[in-house]
């Protein structure tokens, strides 16, 4: 029998008008068989994307051949057939939605394929029960929020009851819980017998696949199980270890009982030995004190969107916060928790419909306030950078605020100083044009655009989102010089693991409401129970939990690993003295 | 309060899941008897027609549960050109030079004439918006296209491409709300970096002025978004050959052929006056 999906020497091209072609894919060859589970990592632009289109005969190679169990893509009459069998799921889940109603999307899809009223109705209802979004049947498509959108996508999907789904980073722009029921269904999907590629940006959901292909500027590089990908040296292209393994490697020379290939972190947690040694707790050294004197003070702000329409709803419900001068305070919270309607708030976008609120010493509350000399003050940064760039290019879009708002010295600096902040040579990007930019350029662009006038307070909304493990990185280097330097951060996110460390102040947000703030270490030690269920705790904590468990002395309040590293080095040397 | 939340105050093109009879309604019946009575609007010309034609509207709001609040708001943003043109009607309508002024504004004199075709024109499009309103909230877009693709089948048999159009319509009207967020997302974004949206302005000049910067990335935004719509439709089996289906089968009821036929009453009696 054939394979499920051959590809013999696939090459393809993308022909921009005016620029060069991009070389997308070089000579790819590959054999995935029915039942697979694989996932496809890279950095941002090393074709991931295109080589999920070639499955379902979205694109078809230049050179070489496709074929999907037999039917090769090159012959048009195969299309319908090879796209009943690969269904896709996108990364943007909104544009996706063909139809108004939830319902009705779903039926898209079976209704293509020509199939008896009565088989459209069972289909969709299996696939609405199946995504959850059974009580959703009859809601406007276009006002889910991200998570049921993204769900409503793959309910359209499943509906065609594919053999093969490809999952096109799909869970980017979701919060852990969103993420987690992506995969638990992708492997439920699985188990049922279908074919599931996997691709993400997220090493701990590559590291739960059966397989791993690794891709590196269009060519696949490692094709592999996750434990032969990695134990390779693969942040020389731009990824990064799961934060299991990677964890389980700073340990093992202080547990060396800990074996090599702890993938995910339910492998670490059940590799912790019991420790036996002597109980003395080694203290934590004292993090620097934070401001208490505040730059942005709100009481029971209340929001409601579509006021007045049968789709009025709930944002903000009596919300109360404080955000210290010179802080990086993180507001942490599920989708729809209302994080970027508060951070809208902040700079003036929304106004109070009920409450106070001050930022930086300017009375929002008072419906006259300056909206300009706020806006110099307050940069503002939204979710999909993609949305919010709006000029042809890059030195255009940085100017543009400063243009608009003034500036210290000459234009050209301001600008200047803003991208070099931000890593972007002046030069080298000034004149790009902002369509050609990858993922992790326009976030970047889209920083320097709002600190192009010097503002005393920035706004982040999801700054992590979506960008492979490299420019991740980096750009939370740039928060850390600009946090140091004095500016005041305000993030918003559920992506928090690798920056919580920074923060010097937290408040979780659910359902509009703050149910709890402090400081990281305090929240996410002893009362971890108190988080939404959409959010995890760090990984860190997690991990102290299942030390202390296991009788290890670890102090309250650890939420990184490096500092956990730390701890347990001092555990095992006491014990040997 | 948000001046950004352009969805608010669009209500053209937002279909509105409620419980009515209106929306329970056979697609073809409402199609045909609502086109109807949108031509008859469009065509009739007698001050009491119009004025009948606005309480029709009403009522149909009325049948389909839709807040009436709703149904105005929809009505506000064309309201300063309508305003305009019926301004431009009173002064410019053609009198008979038997009629003599009702009133006269500086050197300007009104005639009855003039009274009349404001009145008429500010009629017919109030009634014209108020019966699209309640057409596009009843009539969710899946049970447009299937409606429209039933009426069109003959036509198909002469080779004419309806599915095509059918579907044209579909995205045409899914993009309504694209479009509204995407100039929600611009407009936020100038705002946030210094572009004075959230200032009342008067002057017709610098509103063109603001305008304009939102327009070309509100269309490149908008391209881009087409563009992952057509392969996301792609990708689940659009162009595939096969006749596309329903979940819905329809069953055109007595109840379907009275609302039809009463629409249609109304429609004629427009139009004969």
């Amino acid at each position: 029998m054939a394979a499920l999906i051959e590809i013999l020497n696939a090459s393809f091209q993308y022909r921009p008008r005016h620029t060069e072609p991009i070389q997308a894919l070089n000579n790819i060859n590959l054999t995935i068989q029915s039942g697979e589970f694989i996932a496809i990592i890279g950095a941002n632009g090393s074709g991931k994307s295109t080589l999920g289109k070639l499955f379902n005969a979205l694109l078809i190679p230049d050179n070489g051949t496709v074929q999907i169990s037999g039917m090769d893509t090159h012959n048009p009459g195969n299309h319908a057939a090879i796209r009943t069998l690969v269904g896709m799921i996108f990364q943007k889940p909104q544009d996706q939605i063909v139809a108004t109603t939830v319902e009705e999307d779903v039926a898209f899809g079976p209704g293509n394929l020509g199939l008896p009223a009565d088989e459209i109705r069972s289909r969709v209802t299996f696939a609405l029960s199946v995504s959850s979004l059974t009580d959703y049947r009859n809601r406007p498509s276009y006002l889910l929020s991200a998570g049921e959108t993204q769900r409503l996508a793959l309910a359209g999907v499943l509906a065609m009851q594919p053999l093969c789904l490809i999952f096109d980073e799909t869970t980017a722009m979701l919060d852990p819980a969103g993420r987690e029921m992506v995969m638990k269904q992708a492997k439920t999907l699985h188990r049922q017998g279908a074919t599931i590629l996997f691709i993400t940006h997220l090493m701990g959901e590559a590291a739960q696949a059966e397989r791993v292909i690794v891709m590196d500027k269009g060519k696949i590089v490692i094709d592999g199980t996750p434990q032969q990908i990695f134990n390779q040296n693969i942040e020389e292209i731009g990824l990064e270890k799961p934060a299991a393994l990677a964890a389980s490697k700073m340990l093992q020379p202080f547990i060396p009982s800990l074996p090599d290939n702890l993938l995910t972190k339910e492998d670490l947690f059940n590799h912790i030995p019991r420790y036996e040694g002597h109980q003395s707790t080694p203290s934590l050294p004292q993090k620097r004190t934070m401001s208490v004197q505040s730059i942005i003070t709100a009481s029971n702000l209340r929001y409601r969107y579509m006021l007045g329409t049968p789709l009025e709803h709930q944002a903000l419900d009596d919300l109360s916060i404080s955000i210290g001068s010179g802080n990086m305070h993180g507001l942490i919270g599920a989708t729809g928790s209302g994080k970027s309607t508060l951070l809208q708030h902040f700079n003036g976008l929304l106004r109070t419909q009920s409450g106070a609120l001050s930022v930086a010493g300017i009375d929002l509350s008072n419906k006259k306030f300056d909206t300009q000399s706020l806006r110099q003050r307050v940069g503002l940064s939204f979710q999909q950078p993609e949305n919010q760039i709006f000029n042809q290019y890059v030195g255009d879009e940085v100017a543009y605020a400063a243009r608009q708002l003034g500036h210290s010295g000459t234009l050209a600096n301001a600008v200047k100083s803003a991208m070099e902040t931000v890593g972007l040579d002046f030069f080298a990007y000034k004149d790009r044009l902002t369509y050609t930019l990858s993922g992790g350029e326009l976030r970047k662009t889209a920083l320097a655009s709002a600190l192009v006038t010097k503002p005393d307070i920035l706004l982040l909304d999801e700054p992590l989102a979506g960008l492979d493990p490299l420019s991740r990185r980096e750009v939370m280097g740039y928060f850390k010089s600009m946090h140091e330097a004095g500016l005041t951060l305000v993030f918003s996110t559920h992506q928090f693991d690798s920056i919580i460390g920074e923060m010097d102040a937290v408040s979780i947000l659910q359902s509009g409401k703050d149910i709890t703030h402090g400081t990281p270490a305090n929240i996410f030690s002893a009362n971890g129970s108190k988080l939404p269920g959409a959010l995890k705790p760090p990984f860190a904590s997690e991990l102290c939990s299942v030390l202390k468990t296991n009788g290890w002395p670890v102090p309250e309040g650890i939420i990184q690993i490096n500092k956990l590293v730390e701890v347990v080095a001092e555990i095992i040397k006491g014990t040997h003295v | 309060m948000s001046q950004f939340e352009y969805l608010r105050r669009v209500s053209i093109g937002q279909y509105l899941p409620l419980d009515s009879f209106i929306h329970r309604l056979d697609p073809r019946a409402k199609i045909v008897g609502f086109i109807s009575l949108i031509i008859a609007v469009s065509i009739s010309n007698n001050l009491y027609s119009l004025a009948l034609a606005l309480l029709v509207s009403l009522a149909l709001i009325a049948a389909s549960r839709i807040p009436f609040s709703f149904a105005i708001r929809g009505l506000l943003p064309p309201l300063p050109f309508l305003l305009l043109i019926a301004t431009l009607q009173l002064v410019i309508t053609p009198h008979a030079e038997t009629s003599t002024a009702v009133f006269g504004i500086w050197k300007i004199s009104i005639y009855i004439e003039g009274i009349l075709s404001a009145l008429r024109l500010l009629l017919r499009f109030t009634s014209l918006l108020l019966i699209l309103t309640t057409l596009t909230s009843s009539l969710s877009t899946i049970e447009m296209i299937n409606g429209l693709d039933l009426l069109l089948k003959p036509f198909q048999m002469i080779g004419v491409p309806t599915a095509n159009a059918v579907l044209l319509v579909q995205l045409t009207l899914r993009f309504i709300t694209f479009l509204a967020l995407n100039a929600e997302k611009i407009a936020k974004s100038q705002a946030s970096r210094g572009a004075k949206w959230d200032m009342p302005n008067k002057n017709l000049f610098n509103r063109v002025q603001q305008i304009l910067p939102l327009l070309i990335p509100l269309f490149t935004s908008s391209l881009r978004q087409a563009e992952n719509l057509s392969t996301a439709m792609l990708a689940r089996g659009f162009a595939s050959n096969t006749a596309r289906t329903s979940m819905h089968t329809y069953h055109f009821s007595l109840r379907d052929g009275v609302f039809l036929l009463l629409l249609i009453t109304a429609a004629s009696i427009l139009f004969l006056f």
